[in-house]
């Protein structure tokens, strides 16, 4: 990069706030948390109702200076709180019963907020360097007494040869994900994955060359939306330690994806932790000028509903039945029924299922036919049948297509009785939209993408807006070779 | 007091179900679409014309609130000429009888299918013998005047009762006949909310193959039912008879062949409680069954005879579809 650049872009992180925005597309807004980072290194470990949980080297006592082998001085964990406008205040000491001689590294609570998994130095940590010592680390759990966490425990698959750390566990509670290099690691440390069967966790497992490389994966985050994002300095990056996601599938995971700026950039990126079906969050940079660990905020600027109604198909198929021949349909009758649908169809039986073509006003009309005399009395029963299309917006576009296909999309065959639709807005789930009520869209990456609409009426006279979503997955193939 | 009115209120509700809305003593009855009663001489005890006893008693109701006189009529009485079956040579005597007083209904032996014991219960009000007599070939012959306070007065409907027999006394031809419930000894003009009803309907099926000519005959299905049996004889095998109600389109029941009986058995549902069902008779179609006569009747679970009312209670029973619609 040009010195004059790179000074354009400092200056850019200065002003803390930055959007990306290319051609309309991809959008985050980035800020970094200045009531939290400091002249030390702050990672967040953990987000709670009234705060955040982070990790902080910072010096706490002008006196003493706790530090490691390698003369770091020690992580501890500090506690943040939201203020009224949910923005992250002044930190204090958290978990001061679980400082010791030790690191105090990323950690996790448990779904139930009744355990703190962190990571921790298994040897204690010394004030003085003592030659020859390792500097290993691995997985602890604390739980919750009162306000204090006590009875620390270690990991059962702890190791004193292998480094385990970055524990995280699914909102489910069915997962623990974690990083390191113990056997089986493909590179430097891996992402591995405990199962959760009956109360204990199964046996680690490594999560595979499509997920780990050859290079560092750290710091495991698995969104309620289903990826899972990690830190990885593999090559083809932007630089150090990037942000990646990789998407949980029926068969397996899918290949790892990089984010884009301003999340990622050529310093390290990591320890990213998101909220609200990953529409917003935290991450850890050293991007700034001053080169060490910041935590950052930041807040997807497309707009993505986290609940969102499945496309309904539309379905004008219907049953008919004639309740009153059920209570004595085993028996044996002299007549027929017929149904006449008023689309120039008719069927016998009972019962019968019939879809009509198209929405519309049917009038159904139930005949007998004498079957001694042949005589049809018409009309016996009628039913005047409104057939309409699902209130709902609607996404008419294929279920599968294949990379940088043109895909059409649109949103013609919306029914929202008495709207007047001022937008319509896609989300495509690749971190890119585009507006309008026909829209033709390529995506980049094979998998599955869950397509949002959402449609926003003109403000009323009162100036309320109704707003309503549908998604729809869409499948994006490899093109064959 | 409250519950007074409710019991008034009831019994009224009753009254109005059971005859107030009925006008018309036709028999057979303008609903049934049955051209002639019918009874045969019982010389040589022949069933296999179509009547199995060679009698047929009908029962007349009269609301107690009429109190007028009224008379019975009967419709081509003799046996002979153009409206009657004719075997060999005219020889037949027809004797018509009319009951009133205790026991003319109540009696046990009145609520049987068979002239046997004493079917002829009650106090006689009249009786006459017809036999091959051109003055009343196709003519109406009046029995009355009849005091309604002569007939057994009937607490459960609230009316008095009055029987009919008409018995085949001698010779094997055939009786066609009609009778009607009138106010007037000259004229046919109705009572309102009388009524009639038989135990054993013999009659006079119509006289084509067409399927458009429908029979029909109402028994009364009284709380209690579970099921009911119906028997009937001699149909020749002549077409289709079905069983309608409001809960019931067309249920096929068995017919008799020639000279025999046969007889189906139908599940009461709970929605033909207190109502009259639909027996319908289709003449056949591929083959003209002349002068057919058919013998009917239907017992409940317990065996007793349940009443066919030639107007029937509750009104003609029509079918009531009920369309549900689901989406799939």
């Amino acid at each position: 990069m040009k010195p004059g650049l790179r000074y354009s872009f400092l200056v850019l992180l200065m002003i803390e706030t930055l959007t990306v925005s290319l051609f309309g597309q991809s959008s985050y807004e980035v800020k970094q948390l200045t009531t939290v980072s400091g002249s030390s290194n702050d990672i967040v470990a953990a987000v709670a109702k009234n705060g955040i949980v982070f990790c902080s080297n910072r010096k706490t006592s002008p006196l003493v200076t706790r530090k490691n082998l390698q003369d770091q001085r020690l992580y501890d964990f500090y506690f943040a709180p939201f203020n009224s406008k949910k923005e992250v205040g002044n930190p204090e000491m958290y978990a001061n019963e679980l400082k010791g001689k030790f690191n105090l590294g990323p950690g996790c609570f448990s779904p139930d907020g009744k355990e703190f998994y962190f990571t921790r130095n298994y040897n204690s940590g010394r004030s003085r360097k003592v030659k020859g010592e390792t500097d290993k680390y691995g997985i602890f759990i604390a739980k919750k007494s009162g306000a204090d966490w006590v009875n620390v425990t270690p990991f059962e698959y702890n190791d004193l040869r292998y480094r385990l750390a970055y524990p995280y566990i699914s909102g489910d509670g069915k997962y623990l994900f974690f990083s390191s290099d113990m056997d089986g690691t493909l590179g430097k440390s891996d992402i591995f994955m405990c199962e959760n069967i009956g109360g204990k966790w199964s046996t680690p497992v490594n999560l595979g060359p499509v997920v780990n490389s050859t290079s560092s994966e750290v710091y495991p985050f698995f969104s309620s939306s289903g990826r899972l994002y990690f830190s990885s300095d593999r090559k083809g990056g932007k630089g150090g330690l990037d942000i990646y996601y990789s998407i949980k599938q029926p068969d397996g995971w899918s290949a790892p994806i990089l984010m884009d700026e301003p999340i990622n950039s050529k310093a390290d990126d990591f320890a990213f932790y998101t909220l609200s079906s990953d529409q917003s969050g935290y991450f850890s940079s050293d991007r700034s000028r001053k080169g060490d660990d910041d935590i950052y905020s930041f807040k997807h600027t497309i707009v993505r509903w986290t609940a969102c109604d499945t496309l309904k198909k539309d379905s004008f198929c219907y049953e008919f039945v004639e309740e009153t021949a059920l209570l004595s349909d085993s028996l044996a009758m002299e007549y027929k029924w017929q149904w006449d649908f008023g689309d120039s169809t008719r069927t016998d039986g009972i019962t019968a299922t019939h879809c009509f073509a198209e929405p519309g006003s049917y009038y159904i009309q139930l005949n007998f036919v004498n079957l001694i005399t042949g005589k049809v009395e018409l009309n016996q029963a009628s039913y005047l049948l409104d057939v309409e299309r699902v209130v709902q917006p609607y996404i008419t576009a294929p279920d599968v297509a294949i990379i940088g296909e043109d895909i059409k999309m649109d949103a013609s065959l919306t029914n929202l009785p008495g709207w007047d639709i001022d937008t319509y807005y896609w989300n495509f789930d690749d971190d890119t939209y585009l507006t309008g009520a026909a829209v033709s869209k390529k995506f980049k990456r094979a998998g599955k993408y869950n397509v949002q609409l959402i449609i926003s009426s003109i403000p009323d006279d009162k100036g309320n807006v109704r707003d309503a979503c549908v998604c729809k997955d869409i499948i994006i193939k490899e093109r064959k070779k | 007091m409250r519950s007074i009115i409710h019991i008034a209120a009831f019994v009224s509700l009753g009254l109005l179900t059971f005859s107030g809305l009925c006008n018309g003593q036709s028999v057979p009855g303008n609903d049934e679409n049955i051209p002639y009663l019918m009874t045969f001489g019982k010389d040589g005890h022949e069933t296999s014309w179509g009547d199995d006893d060679f009698s047929e008693t009908f029962f007349f109701t009269i609301p107690k609130e009429y109190k007028e006189p009224f008379y019975i009529r009967v419709y081509d009485p003799e046996v002979g000429g153009n409206t009657d079956e004719l075997n060999g040579y005219w020889d037949t005597k027809m004797q018509y009888t009319i009951l009133g007083g205790k026991g003319c209904y109540t009696n046990p032996d009145a609520k049987g299918t068979d002239p046997i014991g004493n079917y002829k219960s009650g106090t006689v009000l009249a009786s006459r013998i017809f036999a091959v007599d051109a003055r009343y070939d196709e003519k109406w012959f009046t029995f009355g005047p009849f005091n309604p306070a002569d007939g057994e007065y009937y607490q459960k409907w609230s009316c008095y009762i009055f029987k009919i027999v008409c018995d085949g006394l001698t010779g094997n031809d055939g009786n066609l006949y009609r009778y009607f419930l009138s106010k007037k000894a000259d004229d046919n003009v109705p009572i309102q909310g009388a009524n009639a009803f038989t135990h054993e309907y013999t009659f006079r099926m119509w006289n084509n193959n067409d399927t458009s000519y429908v029979s029909h005959i109402y028994p009364y299905i009284d709380s209690g039912c579970i099921y009911v049996k119906q028997k009937n004889f001699d149909w020749d095998n002549d077409g289709n008879f079905i069983v309608v109600s409001v809960v019931r389109k067309g249920q096929s029941q068995p017919i008799s062949g020639e000279n025999v009986w046969e007889e189906g058995r139908i599940q009461v549902l709970p929605d033909e409680i207190g109502k009259s069902l639909d027996f319908r008779f289709y003449k056949r179609k591929d083959a003209l069954v002349k002068n057919n006569n058919v013998v009917v009747s239907v017992q409940n679970q317990y065996g007793e005879n349940l009443p066919f009312f030639t107007v029937p209670i509750g009104g003609v029973p029509v079918y009531k579809p009920r369309i549900k619609v689901t989406k799939k």
